[in-house]
């Protein structure tokens, strides 16, 4: 048993959580909109069951029942097999994508209530290898992966250098570090180690757009897996870092790039847990391209991405984080045969990657099975190509796309813009 | 005053005084919040307390109809029989045509509940996340829907009703129909956040 997590238990119960755990009637109607529970038809996957998980230790030290009659509720104590079964509830079969929050007949945020869970495993110190080493790497160099300001410099060079090469225009900048520009573009650490044409891209359209705009050499990362693992005090340490960075830069936005949780938990949750607003607005660069497009800064040519494309909703972006329909209309101009998934938007399912289960390598095999309702969608609409806003998912579909042997390009909505522009850059002399 | 009507009015005023304190325990859930808001708060809760109860808007409820609508019958026959439980307590009597109402509402919401409780044994699922108060709690609710059927067609019939309400008001404060407590509390967050963030309402 872990002191720490029932001390959270016991007094650390955000009311709001209490009053979900309190208004579960355990129904089950929630059951067929959790994409874990339709890829493995387990009982013990349905939200329901998961919540219950938390419910009945709630039910053990803040009802008279649960004290004094256990068994009337199935209240529990917080021993190590309750952990043991929270971990598995909270981590190895919820992602946090909120599907079953929007569609509780009762109006109850279950990914809210397995936070609670994560959170008090965080306190017991039972959070999964892999997501806990992302968060020390962030608390400890600034970044995820543990990328070294040098590299991060050696590698921007680089790819401005290649990007001049490329389009043969030796006005092509990536910035860096640059004080007194108008936008902070910070990136997920994945861009610099393993997807540079993103920020390639990105480059290539804040020229277009004829932006004032710099990245960061330090303290770039927009991740925080220590929002996956609800470990608020960690969660602030590390947003903190990007937005003092972005508020030293005296920047008008952060912009945060393409990445789901990185844009949540910039977003929606850091003013929260840092108790502070920002002086600077923090916007998905999803949200910006959109801006570019409506007032006309960025010529585009849907034909250059003839092929079907499709759109796969991240949950966090999406779902939770009310950038709906941004990404359509940038899409609808850049490209010319768009079809949407069904379902979509706000109702898309997870795929499969999400709340750190990419990271949780223990639970590798079952991520890859929930994914198998996002490879049925993709495989429905006959795209050639998946756009996602998204880094992390970009990863999960990566592997359901060789998995499910669903041959497309997975693209951010980056690269598929930066294609459709015209003229992709000016020629030199 | 009858001595079921004082049993009631006594267990009316514990249940009253239990729900209260474990309220007051969870505390304030409104809380000042940073980040700006890319929609409407109000607009969200409105959305949450109006077409967020269609079927439509829900796929739980889209997809499991004669569930969701057994739900709603069994609700309503609930508060009519708690609204008419009251009444029981003042000399008014409900004329014949609105008693005959009264009996056909709750013997609709009896029948719902009871075939909620046959679903509930009956599928793999739902017993997988069920606990003693899910039966408990429903038998209880049905038992006054029952008596209070039963006092709608032969109002000597009421004082088993005012015992079984008053049994049902005991109960309430110690399982699953606290949610009656909570989830005005709990739908009210649910709306706020997705209006808030833009994404309904």
């Amino acid at each position: 048993m872990s002191a720490p997590a029932l001390d959270l238990l016991r007094t650390g119960i955000d009311p709001r959580t209490a009053a979900f755990l309190e208004s579960c009637v355990r129904c089950n109607l929630c059951a067929e909109s959790c994409h874990v529970h339709l890829a493995d038809g387990d009982p013990a996957s349905t939200p329901a069951a998961k919540v219950q998980q938390v419910a009945r230790l709630y039910r053990r030290y803040h009802t008279w029942s649960g004290r004094v009659a256990p068994w009337l509720t199935g209240a529990r104590d917080l021993d190590d097999a309750a952990l043991d079964d929270l971990t598995d509830a909270a981590f190895g079969r919820c992602t946090m994508c909120g599907r079953c929050t929007l569609h509780c007949a009762v109006g109850l945020d279950p990914a809210n209530v397995l936070g609670l869970a994560r959170a008090m495993l965080a306190a017991a110190g039972r959070v999964p290898a892999g997501i806990q080493a992302n968060v020390t790497a962030a608390l400890e160099t600034g970044n995820s992966m543990r990328i070294p300001a040098g590299e991060v410099r050696e590698t921007i060079a680089w790819l401005e250098d290649d990007l001049r090469q490329s389009t043969g225009d030796p006005t092509v900048e990536l910035p860096l570090d640059q004080p007194g520009r108008r936008l902070l573009y910070a990136l997920n650490p994945r861009e610099i180690k393993f997807f540079p044409l993103s920020i390639q891209a990105a480059g290539l359209i804040f020229h277009a757009a004829g932006e004032s705009w710099t990245l960061t050499s330090a303290d770039f990362d927009i991740t925080n897996y220590a929002y996956f693992a609800c470990d608020r005090g960690a969660q602030a340490a590390i947003s903190r870092k990007v937005l003092d960075r972005a508020e030293a830069l005296g920047v008008e936005a952060l912009v945060v790039a393409e990445c789901g949780h990185g844009y949540r938990s910039l977003r929606w949750e850091a003013p929260e847990v840092l108790r502070r607003a920002f002086p600077f607005e923090i916007v998905s660069f999803v949200e910006l391209l959109d801006r570019y497009v409506a007032e006309g800064r960025l010529a585009l040519d849907p034909s250059r991405n003839a092929e079907r494309v499709t759109l796969h909703d991240p949950c966090n972006l999406v779902r939770s984080g009310g950038v709906i329909e941004p990404q359509r209309r940038v899409l609808a101009r850049a490209a010319s045969d768009f079809v949407e998934m069904t379902p979509n938007r706000e109702h898309n399912y997870c795929c499969g990657g999400g709340g750190g289960m990419l990271a949780a390598s223990e639970y590798a095999a079952r991520r890859v099975a929930t994914g198998r309702l996002k490879a049925e969608q993709i495989r429905r609409t006959g795209a050639k190509t998946v756009v996602t806003p998204c880094h992390n998912c970009i990863d999960q579909l990566l592997e359901l796309n060789k998995h499910y042997g669903l041959g497309v390009e997975i693209r951010t909505l980056a690269e598929v813009v930066a294609d459709a522009l015209v003229p992709p850059a000016a020629p030199p002399g | 005053m009858t001595a079921t009507a004082v049993v009631l009015l006594a267990a009316l005023l514990v249940a009253a005084a239990s729900l209260a304190a474990a309220r007051r325990a969870i505390g304030s859930v409104r809380v000042p919040l940073f980040a700006a808001p890319r929609g409407s708060e109000a607009a969200g809760v409105r959305y949450a307390f109006t077409t967020a109860f269609l079927p439509r808007a829900k796929e739980s409820a889209a997809g499991h109809l004669p569930t969701y609508v057994a739900g709603l019958a069994y609700h309503a026959g609930i508060f009519a029989a708690l609204l008419w439980l009251a009444f029981t307590l003042t000399p008014l009597a409900p004329s014949r045509p609105l008693a005959i109402v009264l009996a056909a509402l709750l013997a609709l919401a009896l029948g719902s509940g009871l075939a909620l409780l046959a679903k509930r044994g009956s599928r793999v699922s739902l017993r997988a996340v069920s606990v003693p108060d899910d039966v408990i709690a429903n038998l209880l609710v049905d038992a006054t829907l029952a008596a209070g059927l039963a006092a709608a067609l032969a109002p000597g019939a009421v004082p088993l009703f005012q015992l079984a309400g008053a049994a049902l008001l005991l109960y309430a404060p110690l399982g699953k129909l606290r949610h009656m407590l909570f989830l005005v509390t709990s739908r009210r967050a649910w709306g706020r956040f997705y209006g808030r963030r833009g994404v309904r309402g």
